[in-house]
């Protein structure tokens, strides 16, 4: 445990390193935030219009609500995988006494810290700013619903992100475009980050709920603003918990085939 | 030069797969949030869906155009940190064309005759007038030479700063501010990417001009502003030229 908390705290002033690095990441995610505001507000332009399920304060809560959820959920260091892969560095860890898993899970702890405290803060000097009315939830059995789904979430996009990773060991020069469109692209949008899922045809959406993606940032929201409730928390609870165990074998599966490719190239 | 890019990226076939797709499922789940959300809403900021539609197709016109051209910007920091920028200097070949549009990208290449021909689809959807046609070509082009002044300045503040990466990430982030009519923003907000940062000219205003939003006398301030800007570019990278240092070399 001890050896993880170190790590924790190396990763976490590794990323203090490359502060530019950092703080541009997170304008960048700023400007996604005032596209996708404006955006909605123009819809919303008359507080009373109510389209696709959403008033006014629940679309907007929407939109702050990825902006922490994104930080909570898709801030991850694990995306370095691929390269340690394809040049040979993943040897270094092979051969210490330390869990890979465990190593990068630590690492993606404390940039999801760093990631959601500077998105508080962004979130409070945007309401400022924008003075948004926004949904606030008082249920507390709601609440802990979503703290349930977000700890599935977080799981789950681990489990995701090491599977795209480990495409690496078959194509190691492909391992970055495998997450462009894994992880940027498909996994951005059918997670509800770019926009509400619910705009879609019920057809779609009736499949997507059976992927994996809803439960990443879409999901949590819906139950956080009360759209899904009852019965329906409890289906959702089940298909998570079985995309995290599914994803998991997957993931132990991938890596133990993948090893058996490994060669160490460039050591 | 285009032609050995054209040839590296076709020897990574998986790679050229992998990104056309993305790029082409990227393309298509914006396409049908707009279509879908239009559905609901019947207009946004005032405009229809065939309206709104024309102003995504416009973004992703001159977005890929620039993109397709200026690749080689994405690839222009290794050369100012390694001081390997000595040697594009002392080539017989002027060393910002080479840092601008040494390495054309074909990925967008394949998908740009579709999207025109799209755009166009679209745009005729709209019934417009011959004189409109005319603006919204000429306010594309603009857009263009607006788009090579961005990266012209993003190159110079490579030079000067060595921060490359962010900067055309960011000048990436704020044009994506374009996809959607600009009139969704509020001022100050408006008046900031349509002038200051001119996404607005750059994107926005052929659209507007096709659907004859834009007097004669607009569209002449927007060309006398891509010049303007294009001008300021120029004289930003011979600054900059003069900043070069050669470290590392």
């Amino acid at each position: 445990m001890k050896k993880y908390l170190q790590i924790f705290k190396l990763s976490f002033q590794q990323e203090f390193a490359y502060r530019l690095n950092f703080v541009m990441w997170r304008v960048r995610n700023i400007l996604q935030i005032i596209l996708t505001f404006f955006l909605w507000s123009s819809v919303f332009k008359n507080p009373e219009t109510s389209v696709f399920g959403y008033n006014q304060e629940k679309i907007l809560t929407y939109v702050f609500g990825i902006l922490i959820l994104r930080a909570i959920v898709f801030s991850a260091r694990a995306v370095d995988v691929a390269g340690e892969i394809s040049n040979g560095d993943i040897t270094n860890f092979l051969l210490k006494p330390i869990s890979y898993f465990k190593y990068w899970a630590t690492r993606d702890t404390a940039s999801k810290v760093l990631n959601l405290s500077f998105s508080v803060v962004e979130i409070t000097i945007l309401f400022v700013i924008l003075r948004p009315h926004l949904f606030l939830q008082t249920n507390l059995l709601i609440l802990f619903a979503v703290f349930v789904f977000l700890i599935l979430a977080v799981i789950l996009f681990f489990c995701l992100l090491f599977i795209t990773n480990m495409s690496a060991f078959w194509m190691p020069e492909n391992g970055w475009a495998a997450q462009f469109l894994f992880i940027a692209i498909i996994t951005d949008f059918l997670s509800g980050g770019v926009f509400p899922l619910d705009i879609l045809p019920y057809t779609f959406q009736k499949v997507l709920y059976s992927t994996p993606f809803p439960y990443l940032l879409f999901f949590p929201l819906q139950v956080y603003l009360g759209k899904i409730a009852g019965l329906e928390i409890i289906r959702g609870l089940v298909t998570s918990f079985a995309w995290v165990f599914i994803l998991f074998m997957s993931v132990r599966f991938i890596w133990a085939k993948g090893l058996k490719r490994y060669s160490a190239e460039g050591r | 030069m285009s032609r050995n890019s054209f040839l590296a990226v076709f020897n990574q076939k998986a790679a050229l797969t992998i990104f056309l797709v993305g790029k082409l499922i990227r393309f298509f789940f914006f396409f049908a949030f707009i279509v879908f959300l239009l559905k609901g809403t019947k207009s946004l900021a005032g405009y229809n869906l065939n309206q709104t539609l024309l102003f995504f197709f416009t973004f992703n016109l001159i977005d890929t155009i620039s993109q397709f051209l200026f690749r080689e910007v994405y690839r222009f920091r290794p050369l100012i940190v390694s001081g390997g920028f000595d040697l594009v200097l002392s080539k017989p070949i002027n060393a910002l064309f080479r840092s601008l549009m040494g390495g054309a990208d074909v990925i967008d290449l394949i998908t740009i005759i579709p999207l025109t021909i799209a755009t166009f689809y679209v745009a005729s959807l709209l019934n417009p007038s011959i004189l409109h046609t005319t603006f919204y070509i000429l306010l594309v082009l603009n857009g263009l030479v607006i788009a090579s002044a961005f990266h012209i300045f993003v190159l110079g503040l490579g030079i000067v700063t060595l921060e490359i990466d962010h900067t055309i990430m960011i000048y990436r982030d704020l044009t994506a501010l374009g996809r959607f009519p600009i009139d969704i923003y509020k001022e100050p907000l408006r008046g900031i990417i349509t002038f200051l940062i001119p996404i607005g000219v750059m994107v926005s205003f052929p659209a507007k001009a096709i659907m004859g939003l834009m007097s004669p006398i607009g569209v002449a301030w927007s060309l006398v502003f891509g010049g303007l800007i294009l001008f300021l570019s120029l004289k930003f990278w011979k600054f900059a030229l003069k900043k070069y240092t050669s470290a590392s070399s």
